[in-house]
C-alpha cells in the first residue's frame, strides 16, 4: 500500500507531455515490430537486447571482461545491422509508402485470384508445361532467391501460361506471386539437401522443396514429365489431385479459409499484444527514469540578457551565471547538456540606470523532467545606460622603480586625450583614463614607447578616431647629487 | 638664525619679487592647458617636485619614489589682480584625498602644497588647482612609484 501512497502523488505530476512522450515512442517502437516481424533483422535486435540486459546482469555480478565483451558488441551493433541487413532495411523502406510505413497495420492484403491460378496450373498440367509459383508467406525471401526478373504484372491465367510457356525466356525458375500480382519471374530457389526425398523429384520440385524448408512460404510445382501438381509448405510436400484441392491450399495460404480466418483473428491480437507490449515497455522505461532516486546536481549557468530596448546598453551586472541546482532522476541528471539549460532575463520593462530581478522558475529552461530545486544566488542587478561619447586626459600609470640617479622629468602623450564610448552614468564617475602598467625598471635614458590603454569597466570602448595605443615620448636626466652641507 | 612663519613668507614673497619665478610659456611634466577662470589671474608655474629649496621647487618630475617621503605642488602666479584663495585638491587616480587651502596675495604669489606619502599611495596622481568659485585652473599629474 505504502508503494502506491507513493505513486499516486506522482501520477497527479504527470504532464501532457509525458503521455504524448511515451505514446509517440511507443508507437515507433510498435512500428519497428510490425515493420520488421519476420525478419532477420527483429531477431537480431532481440538478440542484442538480451545481450543489453546480460551486460547489466554480467556488470552486477562483477564479470568485468564479459562486461567489456557485451559492451562492445552492442556499441558495433548499430553498424553490423545496418551493414549485414541492408536489403532487409531498403526492403522495408523501398517497397512500401509512406503511409505504409507510418500506419499501415492492418491493411486488408489484396487477395490472390486462387481460381485464376488454378486454372493456368491444371492448364500447364495438362500440356505438360513446367511451373514453380511461389506464394510467400510472412518471411522475407529476399536473401534466398537469385536472378529473378521484376514483372509486377496482374496475376492472370493468360499471364502464368505466357510466363511458364517452353522456349519462353521466363520460363526456367520460378514466379513469385504476391496478393495479385506476379511480383518477379525466373527467380532461382535453394535446392533442398534433403536425401529422403522422392526419387521423382527433380531439380524443379528439390527447388520447392528448398524454399519452403527455410521459410513459410508455399510453393506450388507442376512436373513436365508428369503433369502432376504438387503444394509444398514448412517442408512437407502435398500432391494436389485436383483444381478444387488447389484452390483450397491457396485460400488456406493466404487466409481465406475459415481456419485462417481465426489465425488472422490471433495475427490481429498478436499485434494487439505488441502494441500494449510496447506502451508498457516505454512506460517502464520512462517511470524509471522519472521515478528513479532522486538524484541533484549543481550547475554554473550563464545569465542570458533579451529584449533590451536598443537604444540602451548593458553597462553591468552583478552576476554573470548562477548556480542552479536540479533535480531529477539519476539517469535523466546524467543525460543534460549545458546547452539545454536557459537562463534568461527579461530586459524589456528595465529603466535607465540599475535593476533588480529575482530569479524564479519562469526565468529558466530546462530539459523535460528535470526540476529547479535552488537559485544561487537569486538576485541579480544590472544596470543599463544610453552611451554616449567624452573625452579625457590620458595618464601614464607608471610602476616600478627607476634606476639610482635618474628622475623622469617629463612624459609627453600623444594623443594627450582619447574619446571614450560608454554608459553616461559611468562616464560622469570618470575624470582620466590610464595606460596600462609601464614599468620603469628598463628606462636608461630618454625614449619613447607604445602602450595600450588600461579600460575599466570593460564596457567602455574606445571611439574612432582615438586609438588603443598611446605613445609615451619621456626624458629623464640624472638626478642632481646631494647638496654637501660644509 | 630662526624665523618665525610670517618672516619667512615675508622674505619668499621678496624673492618672487625680485624675479625668482619668471614666466614660462610651458608648464614642465604632464600636464592639461590652463583653463583661466579669471581673466586677471595669470598661471606662472605649476610643478610637482621632491622639495621646495630657496623658495623654489628642487628635482621637479612626473614619477616620485615612495622612499622620498614626502611630495610637493608647487604653484606660481603672476599677475593675482587681489587678494584671493585658491585649492590644491589631491586625487589618488579618481579618488579626492586632500584638498588644501591656499591664499594668493598681489601682485604675484607662489605657494604650495604637500602631502606625506605612504605604502597604499602607489599609483597615478593628479593634483587640481580650482579658484574658490571651483574653477578648474589647471591639472597637474604624476605618479608614486616603489
Amino acid at each position: 500500500m505504502n508503494g502506491f501512497g507513493g505513486l499516486i502523488p506522482f501520477l497527479s505530476h504527470v504532464r501532457w507531455q509525458d503521455l504524448v512522450d511515451v505514446l509517440l515512442v511507443s508507437y515507433l517502437l510498435f512500428r519497428f515490430y510490425v515493420l520488421f516481424r519476420g525478419t532477420y533483422v527483429f531477431r537480431v535486435i532481440a538478440g542484442i537486447g538480451f545481450l543489453w540486459v546480460f551486460q547489466h546482469i554480467a556488470g552486477y555480478l562483477g564479470l568485468i571482461v564479459t562486461t567489456w565483451a557485451m559492451r562492445g558488441i552492442i556499441a558495433f551493433a548499430a553498424i553490423i545491422i545496418i551493414i549485414v541487413f541492408r536489403n532487409e532495411i531498403r526492403n522495408v523502406l523501398q517497397a512500401r509508402d509512406i503511409g505504409a510505413i507510418l500506419w499501415g497495420v492492418s491493411r486488408k492484403p489484396i487477395e490472390t485470384p486462387a481460381e485464376g491460378i488454378t486454372a493456368a496450373v491444371y492448364e500447364m498440367a495438362q500440356k505438360r508445361i513446367g511451373a514453380l509459383l511461389v506464394f510467400p508467406g510472412k518471411d522475407d525471401l529476399e536473401e534466398l532467391l537469385q536472378g529473378g526478373i521484376p514483372w509486377r504484372g496482374v496475376v492472370t491465367k493468360e499471364m502464368l501460361l505466357s510466363i511458364f510457356w517452353p522456349d519462353n525466356p521466363t520460363h526456367d525458375g520460378a514466379a513469385v506471386v504476391q496478393g495479385n500480382r506476379i511480383m518477379e519471374v525466373g527467380a532461382i530457389l535453394p535446392l533442398s539437401r534433403r536425401s529422403d526425398l522422392p526419387t521423382n523429384y527433380g531439380t524443379r520440385h528439390r527447388a520447392a522443396m528448398g524454399l519452403c524448408e527455410k521459410t513459410d512460404a508455399l510453393v506450388v510445382a507442376v512436373s513436365e514429365e508428369s503433369g502432376r501438381v504438387t503444394a509444398m509448405k514448412n517442408g512437407g510436400a502435398l500432391e494436389i489431385k485436383d483444381n478444387l484441392a488447389l484452390v483450397q491450399v491457396l485460400q488456406h495460404h493466404t487466409g481465406r479459409t475459415p481456419a485462417d480466418l481465426n489465425a488472422r483473428k490471433m495475427e490481429n491480437l498478436k499485434l494487439g499484444a505488441a502494441a500494449l507490449a510496447s506502451i508498457m515497455l516505454v512506460a517502464a522505461v520512462w517511470f524509471s527514469f522519472s521515478r528513479g532516486l532522486e538524484t541533484l546536481v549543481t550547475i554554473e549557468v550563464p545569465i542570458e540578457y533579451m529584449n533590451r530596448d536598443p537604444g540602451m546598453e548593458l553597462m553591468d551586472t552583478s552576476l554573470n551565471s548562477v548556480d542552479l541546482s536540479l533535480g531529477g532522476s539519476g539517469a535523466l541528471i546524467k543525460a543534460i547538456r549545458p546547452e539545454q539549460i536557459k537562463l534568461r532575463i527579461d530586459l524589456s520593462k528595465a529603466v535607465i540606470g540599475t535593476n533588480a530581478f529575482t530569479i524564479t522558475q519562469d526565468n529558466v529552461t530546462l530539459p523535460p523532467g528535470v526540476a529547479l530545486r535552488r537559485v544561487d544566488p537569486q538576485e541579480v542587478t544590472v544596470t543599463l545606460d544610453i552611451p554616449v561619447k567624452r573625452e579625457f586626459p590620458v595618464q601614464v600609470d607608471w610602476i616600478g622603480k627607476l634606476p639610482e640617479q635618474l628622475v623622469l622629468t617629463e612624459a609627453r602623450i600623444d594623443p594627450p586625450r582619447v574619446t571614450i564610448i560608454g554608459g553616461s552614468r559611468i562616464l560622469e564617475q570618470i575624470s582620466t583614463i590610464y595606460t596600462e602598467k609601464v614599468p620603469l625598471d628598463n628606462i636608461k635614458e630618454s625614449g619613447t614607447m607604445l602602450v595600450n590603454l588600461a579600460l575599466s569597466p570593460a564596457s567602455l570602448k574606445i571611439s574612432s578616431p582615438s586609438k588603443e595605443k598611446v605613445g609615451i615620448t619621456y626624458s629623464v636626466v640624472k638626478h642632481p647629487p646631494p647638496a654637501v652641507v660644509p | 638664525m630662526r624665523h618665525t612663519a610670517k618672516q619667512t613668507r615675508n622674505i619668499f614673497i621678496c624673492l618672487l619679487l625680485l624675479g625668482l619665478g619668471r614666466p614660462e610659456a610651458a608648464v614642465p611634466g604632464q600636464n592639461d592647458g590652463p583653463a583661466a577662470a579669471e581673466k586677471t589671474l595669470g598661471i606662472e608655474k605649476i610643478v610637482m617636485c621632491e622639495d621646495i629649496k630657496d623658495y623654489a621647487p628642487a628635482n621637479a618630475a612626473v614619477v616620485f619614489s615612495l622612499a622620498i617621503g614626502k611630495v610637493y605642488c608647487y604653484s606660481a602666479f603672476n599677475p593675482v589682480p587681489r587678494k584671493m584663495t585658491i585649492y590644491h585638491s589631491w586625487y589618488r587616480r579618481d579618488r579626492l584625498i586632500t584638498s588644501r587651502r591656499l591664499t594668493l596675495e598681489p601682485p604675484q604669489w607662489a605657494t604650495f602644497s604637500t602631502i606625506q606619502l605612504r605604502e597604499p599611495d602607489k599609483g597615478p596622481w593628479r593634483v587640481e588647482i580650482r579658484d574658490a568659485d571651483n574653477n578648474l585652473l589647471h591639472v597637474t599629474r604624476f605618479s608614486i612609484t616603489d
